[in-house]
């Protein structure tokens, strides 16, 4: 048996999953540093994944490996989970190994710096996210938006506010971790302020008292057609940056556990912390779900 | 426990031109809510765990799963799965014919030619003609709006799932339309059906009808290769005696609109029975570890 082309190691994790299908999905392709862009995007779009990765040497010096993160439709200069899963994917793959629990990874967005904790085959690893801000003002100029989107809903404490990462957020305190997931969003409202405000969707958080974590999270994208996302790893740094600004950081140390994906039939854990600097770093454990051999064209050129 | 796995794309020479699917080779010991799970999260339009026969007849048995639903029958995951299975080992064509065994029951699939090269095809479970329409009928006026119609009227077609059959005067237009998604969902809401298959007659000389197949609900999204709504195209045909070629046998192209570059094969029997077929590729190749 042999497949039609020359083969790399392929693995599909689930990261921020502490058993398969609890998280997010991930594509990794090893080897790659022979793929052009088009043929990584076309394999991208094959898999239908949220994001697939293709594992490369670095080009700088400082850097023990690179990446490159692509959606079904673009290239991402940085995202969360395919972060978490490429320092995974790295070490356990024998790609890179950490000094002193430290990595650095190379992506389209720069370097950054990695945390690799445990023994092969419980890796956590934590990725620090770029630092996030509040873009001022924008909860008054789509005061009415933010109105209809979030009609009849009870708030928390913390006024809704739009954050970015890099992508930007909408954030909104409800009172508690219960208020999160019995919430029965207006996906046509929150596409519509989405949309007026180029956020990349609005997401909810409340605080839980739970042995396993103490905030929950969800995060809708309705105008990307993704009506809820399973679990996020931008929009819980951009949290993290809120509710440290305000002081209000749940958990000890600046550190806690987000549950996200519950009401999708998922059960992320998203462990995040935010270091003495104020930067916030979101990590997780990592399930190696499918592991083989991939055989497609390095060259969209030589396929059509 | 880790089960042997593989991701093809079928309906395809080369890795990207086709339909992907996934198929869990070693089902036997997966539960219903399991399987949903898997098929949720591999994202693919079909998943499909196989397992050893119950029935004397059968080659092997197997389960078809959309992210949403369990699927009664489709025709490229039929397609794909015979060939993983025979890639495996797991069954041997007796007389160039394959039994699956599904909810559907049981599936005679035809085996020619080995390899890259091998052919699969699936015998379709009987369509027939629900409604004769015309282009003018209020509820198709929208959807149809700006198309320049070929010869034979709109139909409404149910082999397992429904389909409006639409021909298009030319090819040219027929890659040229732009689908009117709003007037296609309302359209499939209110008949019941996925939305419109299009066709158009080819010169081409691989192939002698283009289609576009374009879903309204419960999402909109034109879909690359479609075995079954094919099949329900071939028995519409042959039911007004306008079959192309003169065989009964013919290629159809599909989904170069979207990316791809599919090519389905068409076998009209003289028995009157419609099989859907073509080649497919493996693209990953490994194991599942999923407890």
């Amino acid at each position: 048996m042999s497949l039609p082309r020359s083969t790399r190691r392929y693995l599909q994790l689930d990261v921020f999953a502490e058993r398969p299908g609890g998280g997010n999905p991930l594509g990794v392709v090893f080897d790659a540093a022979d793929f052009d862009a088009a043929s990584m995007q076309a394999f991208a779009a094959w898999t239908n994944l949220s994001e697939t990765i293709f594992m490369l040497p670095p080009t700088s010096g400082d850097a023990d490996y690179r990446v490159r993160i692509f959606t079904p439709r673009q290239e991402l200069p940085f995202a969360g989970h395919p972060s978490v899963g490429a320092a995974w994917a790295a070490v356990e793959g024998g790609l890179a190994t950490p000094r002193d629990g430290a990595l650095v990874q190379e992506c389209a967005a720069g370097l950054l710096p990695v945390r690799v904790e445990g023994a092969p085959g419980h890796l956590r690893v934590d990725v620090r996210a770029p630092r996030a801000r509040e873009i001022a003002g924008a909860a008054t100029r789509h005061a009415s938006e933010v109105d209809l989107a979030l009609a009849g809903l009870a708030l928390g404490q913390q006024a809704p506010a739009l954050w970015s990462n890099g992508p930007a957020w909408w954030l909104v305190e409800l009172p508690d971790g219960a208020a999160v997931r019995a919430m029965q969003p207006d996906l046509a409202a929150i596409a519509a302020l989405t949309r007026a405000s180029g956020a990349v969707g609005l997401a909810v958080h409340g605080r839980a008292d739970a042995i396993d974590h103490q905030l929950v999270v969800r995060a809708y994208c309705p105008a990307d057609n993704i009506p809820e996302d399973p679990v996020t790893g931008s929009v819980n740094a951009c949290i993290a940056a809120q509710l440290a600004q305000a002081g209000t950081l749940p958990g000890r140390d600046g550190r806690y556990v987000a549950s996200q994906g519950r009401e999708l039939g998922r059960d992320g854990r998203v462990h995040v912390h935010v270091d003495a600097q104020g930067e916030a770093w979101i990590g997780g454990q990592v399930q190696r779900v499918i592991d083989g051999r991939v055989g497609w064209p390095a060259h969209v050129g030589n396929v059509r | 426990m880790k089960r042997r796995y593989v991701q093809l794309d079928v309906f395809a020479g080369r890795p990207g031109d086709g339909n992907p699917l996934a198929v869990v080779l070693d089902g036997e010991g997966l539960d219903d809510a399991t399987m949903q799970a898997i098929a949720r999260w591999t994202r693919l339009p079909e998943t499909t765990f196989v397992f050893p026969a119950t029935s004397a007849e059968a080659s092997y048995g197997l389960r078809i799963f959309s992210p949403r639903r369990e699927v009664p029958f489709a025709g490229h995951p039929s397609v794909g799965t015979a060939h993983a299975v025979l890639e495996a080992g797991l069954a041997q064509p007796r007389d160039g014919l394959l039994v699956q065994q599904g909810i559907a029951g049981l599936l005679p699939l035809r085996v020619e030619g080995d390899g890259a090269k091998r052919t699969i095809a699936v015998r379709t479970p009987t369509a027939r003609v629900m409604e004769v329409a015309t282009a003018s009928d209020p509820r198709l006026r929208d959807a149809l709006r700006g198309l320049p119609l070929g010869a034979l009227p709109p139909a409404l077609m149910d082999g397992g799932r429904r389909w409006w059959l639409v021909e298009l005067a030319d090819e040219t237009s027929l890659r040229a339309a732009i689908p009117d998604w709003n007037a296609i969902s309302k359209l499939a809401h209110d008949t019941e059906s996925m939305g419109i298959c299009v066709f158009a007659r080819s010169d081409d000389p691989v192939y002698y009808l283009a289609v576009r197949a374009w879903v309204g609900a419960p999402a909109h999204f034109e879909d690359a290769a479609s075995g079954a709504a094919n099949a329900t195209l071939a028995a519409w045909l042959a039911s007004r005696d306008a079959l192309p070629g003169d065989t009964g046998f013919y290629r159809v192209s599909q989904g170069r609109e979207v990316g791809h570059d599919a090519i389905i094969e068409l076998l009209v029997d003289g028995a009157g029975e419609v099989w859907s077929g073509g080649r497919a590729c493996t693209v990953v190749r490994g194991r599942i570890d999923w407890p």
